[in-house]
């Protein structure tokens, strides 16, 4: 299209694949799609459709002792992510493009204060100095709303709920104001009454830091309300792609109806009868 | 914490009260008493062997034997030598550093070649795994002894100059004695550096898994700072555990691989004690080895809790 | 790894394992029959290289050093099968004693090992060996003495907690009598644990039978023993190598035929029990 800014993220024709040993994992067959900055958009689908490989074959994250078979491109800000070399890679991860992931009981890493493991991600991406880093680390707890920044982070992990796990990784993730944050099921392994909270946190921190966001689930009742666009995955591909409000409106594939039919609607009334 | 640990220095005191009984008694249901080890080969009148036992207190009951010795012990006095009569615990220390120095060096070397293997085969998997894994089921296999006199023969046929058994002490020469020490304690700490190599192979396999691993990879952090800040120090508490508990079996080879390369350590001490029934003399050896072990052991423990935070004896 | 390659693995390693194995029992049932020599025949053929009249030469009085390398293996095994038997018995009584009833005859006992445990293990058995005096009875019972709080620890681990699985309670509130829970929820579990420690044990034992040998507190002469003759060989060694070089692989051999065999059955068992 004319005059139509390039986008953030241009993914064409990628293919995706984990291989450790014989053995592979759930394959990504051949998807394009764009994210604008500042766009948020949302990927859904059953488990083993592919989604979360899609999220980490453009970060290049492999699992330990896999390796990632891949094809297509991917085009970030003008760069084939897929081609360059992994010194540049390890300055873009957690710098430009951002992760938070589904676990955040095993995701932290034990040993670790909070504070020092926002404040690694810090010095890593903008060489500041360990007390520039703190205090960052302290007004990035205060900013996902952990009170009592300065003293909690000095704590460990396992000080620490589920919830506010989340809030912590959340914190690290955007700490460098990536262009991009990819959230994958951020909310799965979470409290229901949580899930809302951490939701609305994304929400508050795309709209200040004016990030894009990229969010992966399984349930389309996450997605409401939070991506301008969805695409729908099926088997390693995306099968259908809209607005959120078409979609629930209108949804055109059979698989879309029975995921959105999954979600539990309070709002129907008999249904549950 | 501080009361887990006074707890495990107090279990000490009743552990360590119930090895100095086994340790007397055991040496007292010898086949022969030191009277008659003194008395060696020479024919003594039974008149003259029950003099030198009156002597030593010899002639008493075995538990009046040991309140006497417990008494003294209480007061520092460990008693003197039977053999030489003078204080054993003047004559232990200066061992009993030798000991020490000796099974200092080997715990690190075994820690430095056990460690750095088995993270290397973490790392790098494939051809490395398998060629450090080979080796380490190999070296298993050959007892510390025999180690020890390979490497005297290989020195022997092929660097008939280089002298090894000039053990010199360390305050005359600390050069020269860490130099004198490097093979004995390499023989020492080779099999125990195949343990180490395997616990820490596992224990980093174990964390790299990790999902926090995961994530400290996406925040773009560099290799060395995941390796050290993320996979060693979280694989750090079994390597410690392991290492520690290695001590024992350390300081149990030391006798041989003194004997070998004769450096004048506790080892030789203890087997000239035990064949000379020199009573004093093993009891003091006994305890204060048991001593140390489990000395090692509330250490171990303490060292967990400090490098994981998760730990909390409370 | 797929899982046709596991049991391809560990068999192999088991095969091999099993066949050092057989050639070790060979040479305990049958050393005597087939060593060429008495190994304590002397001859004025002292410190000689291989030769036709003796494969792997001779020592420092001219006995021949393969048939002593085979007797003396024998010896040196069959006090280690036997007190590694020893052990397991006394370990199994003690640890399933232990496990079964608990509470405070558990902590006794277990207060008790913690006092052998104290011990470096090598410093133990000289200590013991030193005060009964080195014969093979003696040798026999210091390594049981040693070994057997390590086995009792194996065996009463899986058997506590057995003793709570809730399949057993409801066994048990139906009326299966204790015996049948023993045999058939307890002892599948302790097998495995049980049959490589035991093989790593053996493996030990060796090491300790040939250590103490090698300070001369192994069975007395005549009969050879690897220890001793490496012991002895040090003194010439220069002039015979294969005098160390021999009973050194030997020793080696035969640790490596127990590290090997439990390896083998830690993989086997592990596979088998999923």
């Amino acid at each position: 299209m004319m005059g139509a800014p390039v986008a953030l993220l241009q993914v064409r024709g990628l293919t995706a694949q984990f291989n450790r040993g014989d053995a592979a994992s759930q394959v990504v067959k051949g998807i394009s799609f764009d994210i604008g900055a500042g766009e948020s958009v949302g990927f859904v689908g059953e488990s083993g459709c592919g989604k979360s490989v899609t999220a980490r074959a453009l970060m290049r994250l492999a699992p330990e002792g896999s390796s990632l078979a891949w094809g297509g491109t991917v085009l970030f800000k003008g760069q084939d992510l897929l081609q360059v070399n992994e010194r540049v890679m390890q300055d873009i991860r957690g710098r430009r493009i951002a992760m938070v992931f589904q676990d955040p009981m095993s995701s932290l890493n034990p040993v670790l204060t909070v504070g020092a493991q926002i404040e690694d991600v810090v010095r890593r991406h903008t060489g500041a100095s360990a007390s520039r880093a703190r205090k960052r680390a302290v007004e990035l707890l205060d900013l996902v709303g952990i009170r009592d920044a300065a003293r909690r982070a000095d704590d460990y992990p396992h000080q620490f709920s589920g919830g506010m796990r989340q809030r912590v990784l959340i914190a690290i993730a955007v700490s460098c104001q990536p262009d991009l944050l990819i959230a994958d099921e951020p909310t799965t392994a979470l409290d229901v009454t949580v899930q809302a909270q951490i939701l609305r946190l994304l929400m508050r921190l795309r709209r200040e830091l004016g990030m894009a966001l990229m969010l992966i689930t399984h349930d389309f009742g996450v997605i409401a309300g939070m991506v301008d666009r969805v695409h729908v995955m099926l088997d390693g591909r995306i099968v259908e792609t809209g607005s959120v409000d078409a979609l629930f409106a209108n949804p055109q594939q059979a698989y879309t109806q029975a995921l959105l039919a999954a979600v539990p609607r309070l709002d129907v009334a008999g249904k549950l009868a | 914490m501080r009361r887990l640990v006074l707890i495990r220095l107090a279990w000490m005191l009743p552990i360590l009260l119930g090895v100095s009984v086994v340790a007397f008694v055991l040496m007292r249901a010898l086949p022969g008493d030191f009277a008659q080890a003194s008395a060696g080969t020479t024919e003594l009148a039974p008149e003259a062997l029950n003099i030198i036992r009156r002597d030593l207190g010899l002639d008493r009951p075995v538990w009046e034997q040991y309140l006497r010795w417990l008494a003294k012990l209480l007061k520092g006095d460990f008693g003197d030598s039977f053999t030489t009569h003078k204080p054993v615990l003047g004559e232990l220390l200066p061992r009993l550093a030798v000991t020490a120095e000796l099974t200092l060096i080997a715990g690190l070397m075994a820690m430095a070649m056990g460690a750095s293997s088995g993270l290397a085969s973490a790392r790098w998997r494939g051809r490395t795994d398998w060629l450090v894994r080979g080796i380490n089921g190999l070296f298993l296999a050959v007892p510390n002894f025999v180690v020890a006199t390979l490497i005297v023969l290989l020195a022997g046929l092929y660097f008939p100059e280089v002298g090894i058994f000039n053990y010199t002490p360390f305050l005359t020469d600390p050069l020269g004695n860490l130099g004198s020490m490097l093979l004995p304690a390499f023989s020492l700490a080779l099999a125990v550096s195949v343990t180490i190599s395997e616990n820490t192979r596992a224990a980093v396999l174990e964390v790299s898994s990790q999902d926090f691993v995961m994530v400290a990879r996406a925040k773009g952090l560099r290799p060395s700072t995941i390796l050290w800040q993320y996979l060693v120090r979280n694989a750090l508490t079994p390597i410690i555990t392991v290492t520690g508990l290695q001590l024992a079996s350390l300081l149990g080879g030391s006798i041989l691989i003194e004997t070998i390369f004769t450096i004048p350590g506790m080892g030789q001490y203890l087997f000239d004690a035990v064949s000379g029934r020199n009573y004093p003399v093993v009891q003091a050896i006994v305890l204060v080895a048991a001593t140390v072990v489990l000395l090692v052991n509330v250490l171990v423990d303490v060292a967990y809790a400090r490098v994981d935070a998760r730990v909390s004896y409370d | 790894m797929t899982e046709r390659q596991r049991l391809g693995g560990g068999n192999a390693m088991m095969s091999i394992g099993l066949l050092m194995l057989a050639s070790l029992v060979a040479i305990t049932l049958f050393g005597t029959l087939i060593a060429p020599y008495n190994p304590s025949e002397t001859s004025a053929d002292s410190l000689a290289g291989p030769t036709a009249a003796h494969w792997l030469g001779t020592d420092s009085i001219g006995r021949d050093l393969l048939s002593r390398l085979i007797v003396g293996g024998r010896t040196t095994l069959l006090i280690t099968f036997v007190a590694v038997t020893l052990a397991v018995c006394c370990g199994l009584v003690l640890g399933l004693f232990c496990g079964y009833v608990g509470g405070l005859a558990d902590q006794v006992v277990m207060r008790i090992l913690d006092v052998v445990f104290a011990f470096p293990v090598f410093l133990l058995a000289i200590a013991v060996v030193a005060a009964l005096g080195p014969s093979v009875p003696n040798l026999i019972l210091t390594i049981a003495i040693v070994y057997t709080p390590r086995l009792a620890r194996v065996v009463r681990g899986p058997v506590l907690s057995v003793k709570r699985w809730d399949h057993v309670e409801a066994a048990r509130s139906v009326g299966v009598s204790e015996f049948n829970i023993a045999t058939r929820h307890v002892l599948p579990l302790i097998v495995s644990p049980v049959l490589v420690e035991t093989s790593l044990t053996l493996a030990q034992t060796i090491f300790t039978i040939t250590a103490l040998s090698f300070l001369g507190l192994g069975p007395p002469p005549p009969d050879p023993n690897w220890g001793a003759m490496l012991s002895e060989a040090r003194q010439f060694m220069e002039l015979a190598p294969l005098t160390v070089i021999g009973p050194a692989a030997a020793i080696v051999f035969a640790t490596l035929t127990f590290i090997v065999l439990a390896n083998g059955l830690r993989e086997r068992l592990d596979v088998a029990s999923r």
